[in-house]
């Protein structure tokens, strides 16, 4: 009997000790999440629509079709390739969803730009947007289709191909963009400026046509090469450098198995910030045996500029950053 | 008889799964290059990736199954619950959760201390269950209930998390649970919890085996109740959290070997442990050939293969348990 009640009183105990580490959870929680709102919240307000005389013009674009009048004066951008693509047509956003990295843009568009933080490109603050007032905004297809409905409530959207397109699709939505903007002819003309600064660059680089490149991000736990269907694989093919993988899906994870099986000749190297799996991979004898690693072919390029820009301007940079490395020496 | 049978068939099979893992991959290899490499080993491309890549990543697999399948067990004697397990009971979520909190908050942990991270977040998700789940008598429907919702809590705390830092983006190939790319490194960091673990368990296995007749009856026989679920839950934070630490939450194993193991060799918890750490581990080295020819040539994470083949039988038990009581 007494036995059973000592039992009782240990049982509790652990329930007690239990319930203790499932509130020091949620403290650990409230913590977290204080540590992401440091958004201000401001009270939702509709945009009055200007009545104008203007011509409409409709923007065809991945989720239907949008109206215009007038000439959208305050733009809010939700990813960094439209950014990219204002940038272009001189063009200033005045909201943008930045990861809350203000050197991020600084560093896109080459200046210090006054603009407001929207959030990050994943969960764009719709309060902060809707304070802003914009006359447009333009919306990523993949990650922002979830909430067009409300961005259209706030004010006209354009909802594009940005986060997983190829290279194609990007000046593609470069031109809608344009259109949306009403600056159809300076777009047009500026197209034809990347068209010839980039055959100029490709005429500059001789290369075998045999080998091979791989661009690819390194993160602590993971190599994720970027395939001839992706945006930077695509470039770098208009450039006449082929990709060692070609196939239809933009990325692919791999293994240092994978990558010795496929042994590029060149490896474009985007590090994230931090621990790299290739620190590990470089203890490795097969690392070594690597043809890209033995011919010292084996390039770091910018990460942001590589892999998340995404734009005319950018591609430019990209494709004088592979002459610079790839060229003539 | 028929454990011996059991034994050496389930022995078998480990050795030719090993095998068969070793060469099977991006490259061709063939079996006698394989059989080679033990006796002759040289330095050739070959040899070398089966040497540096792909024996640890099968031994990685053969460790991971085996803790899980015995954290299970285990988990199953101490709350006498057939759905226990360390994903039923929160203790994967609640160390995926601290170990993805450490890859954000703290980057260049080494990996000892995330292994000790691991600890900490298993014992917290499995006590918040265990005390949401045994008042007034814990039953099946109300360990299921406080284990999803603590499961669910945890999940959604990391999702938040990643979503809050495109850094931790990396994590979610890790969150279904993978042992692709797992070197010697990732041998040596669950070798000895492994080692210790199953052996303690393996040791202690009479007195669990006396746990699972109730408490009363256990007392009766002289046995200390409290200290030996103690020391399980222990061996279940150690054996879980060093495997999450090293592979992500591969989920189901520790459900489905047991039941498995139990109607091979019956409820005498003296052989179901041996047998749960051998046929997990055969388990998850088999799962994770399959693993590789989802999307071949790339990989894909064993925890899918592992979800599709435990959660129909998760079901199964469910409709089972309730035919029972009926």
């Amino acid at each position: 009997m007494t036995g059973r009640v000592q039992n009782m009183r240990e049982f509790r105990k652990v329930r007690t000790f239990g319930g203790g580490a499932f509130i020091l959870l949620l403290a650990i929680m409230v913590m977290l999440s204080g540590c992401n709102n440091s958004q201000k919240t401001t009270e939702a307000e509709k945009t009055s629509a200007k009545t104008s005389n203007q011509e409409i013009r409709t923007i065809k674009h991945e989720m239907g079709e949008t109206e215009m009048k007038d000439t959208p004066k305050k733009i809010v951008t939700l990813e960094l390739s439209f950014v990219d693509s204002l940038n272009a047509l001189g063009i200033k956003p005045i909201g943008i969803s930045d990861d809350n990295k203000k050197e991020m843009i600084t560093k896109l568009v080459g200046q210090e730009m006054d603009y407001t933080s929207v959030g990050t490109r994943e969960q764009p603050n719709l309060e902060v947007i809707s304070s802003l007032q914009p006359d447009l905004i333009i919306a990523d297809a993949e990650r922002h289709k979830g909430i067009y409905k409300d961005l259209q409530q706030i004010a006209p959207t354009i909802v594009l191909k940005s986060r997983e397109s190829t290279y194609q699709e990007n000046l593609d939505s470069f031109k809608t963009i344009a259109k949306a903007v009403n600056q159809e002819d300076a777009a047009a003309k500026r197209l034809s400026e990347h068209e010839k600064t980039i055959k100029e660059l490709k005429s500059k680089l001789t290369v075998d046509s045999n080998m091979t490149v791989l661009p690819a991000v390194v993160r602590d736990t993971s190599f994720q090469a970027h395939t001839s269907s992706s945006y930077d694989g695509e470039l770098l093919e208009r450039m006449g450098l082929k990709n060692a993988i070609q196939q239809e899906l933009p990325h692919a994870e791999m293994n240092l198995e994978q990558l010795v099986e496929i042994d590029p000749d060149v490896l474009l190297l985007a590090n994230n910030e931090g621990k790299l799996l290739t620190d590990e991979w470089k203890d490795n004898p097969l690392w070594k045996e690597l043809k890209a690693v033995k011919n010292g072919q084996v390039y770091s390029v910018d990460r942001d500029l590589w892999t998340r820009y995404r734009g005319v301007v950018s591609a430019e940079a990209i494709a004088k950053d592979t002459l610079k490395m790839l060229g003539e020496e | 008889m028929k454990v011996l049978c059991t034994a050496i068939a389930g022995a078998v099979l480990l050795i030719l799964g090993i095998l068969t893992s070793i060469s099977v991959g991006a490259s061709d290899i063939d079996a006698s290059m394989v059989l080679k490499s033990f006796f002759e080993a040289d330095s050739s491309k070959e040899q070398t990736i089966i040497r540096t890549l792909r024996l640890p990543r099968a031994l990685v697999g053969a460790l991971v199954g085996a803790n899980l399948a015995v954290a299970g067990a285990l988990m199953q004697a101490i709350t006498r619950n057939s759905l226990a397990s360390p994903q039923v009971f929160g203790v994967n979520a609640g160390a995926s959760f601290f170990i993805v909190s450490a890859f954000v908050f703290f980057p260049n942990l080494s990996s000892v201390s995330l292994v000790c991270v691991a600890f900490i977040g298993a014992a917290m998700g499995g006590m918040a269950v265990y005390s949401f789940a045994s008042g007034g008598g814990m039953t099946q429907v109300k360990l299921a209930l406080a284990g999803m919702a603590v499961h669910f809590f945890l999940s959604s705390l990391t999702q938040g998390m990643i979503i809050f830092n495109e850094q931790a983006k990396d994590v979610l190939y890790w969150l279904v649970g993978s042992i692709n790319g797992k070197t010697w490194a990732h041998v040596n960091m669950i070798l000895p919890w492994s080692l210790f673990g199953l052996l303690v368990a393996a040791m202690f296995s009479r007195s669990v085996s006396i746990l699972v007749l109730g408490e009363n009856m256990a007392q009766g026989l002289g046995q200390r109740v409290y200290r030996i679920r103690i020391l399980a839950g222990i061996l279940v934070i150690i054996l879980a959290g060093s495997s999450v630490a090293v592979a992500g939450p591969v989920g189901f194993v520790g459900l489905i070997i047991p039941h498995i193991v139990r109607r091979l060799v019956g409820g005498d918890y003296r052989r179901i442990i041996p047998f749960s750490a051998l046929f997990g581990a055969l388990l998850l080295v088999y799962a994770d050939i399959l693993a590789r020819f989802i999307a071949y040539p790339f990989e894909s994470p064993v925890g899918i293969v592992t979800a599709m083949i435990g959660a129909p039988f998760f079901l199964y038990l469910a409709k089972r348990g309730r035919n029972i009581k009926q």
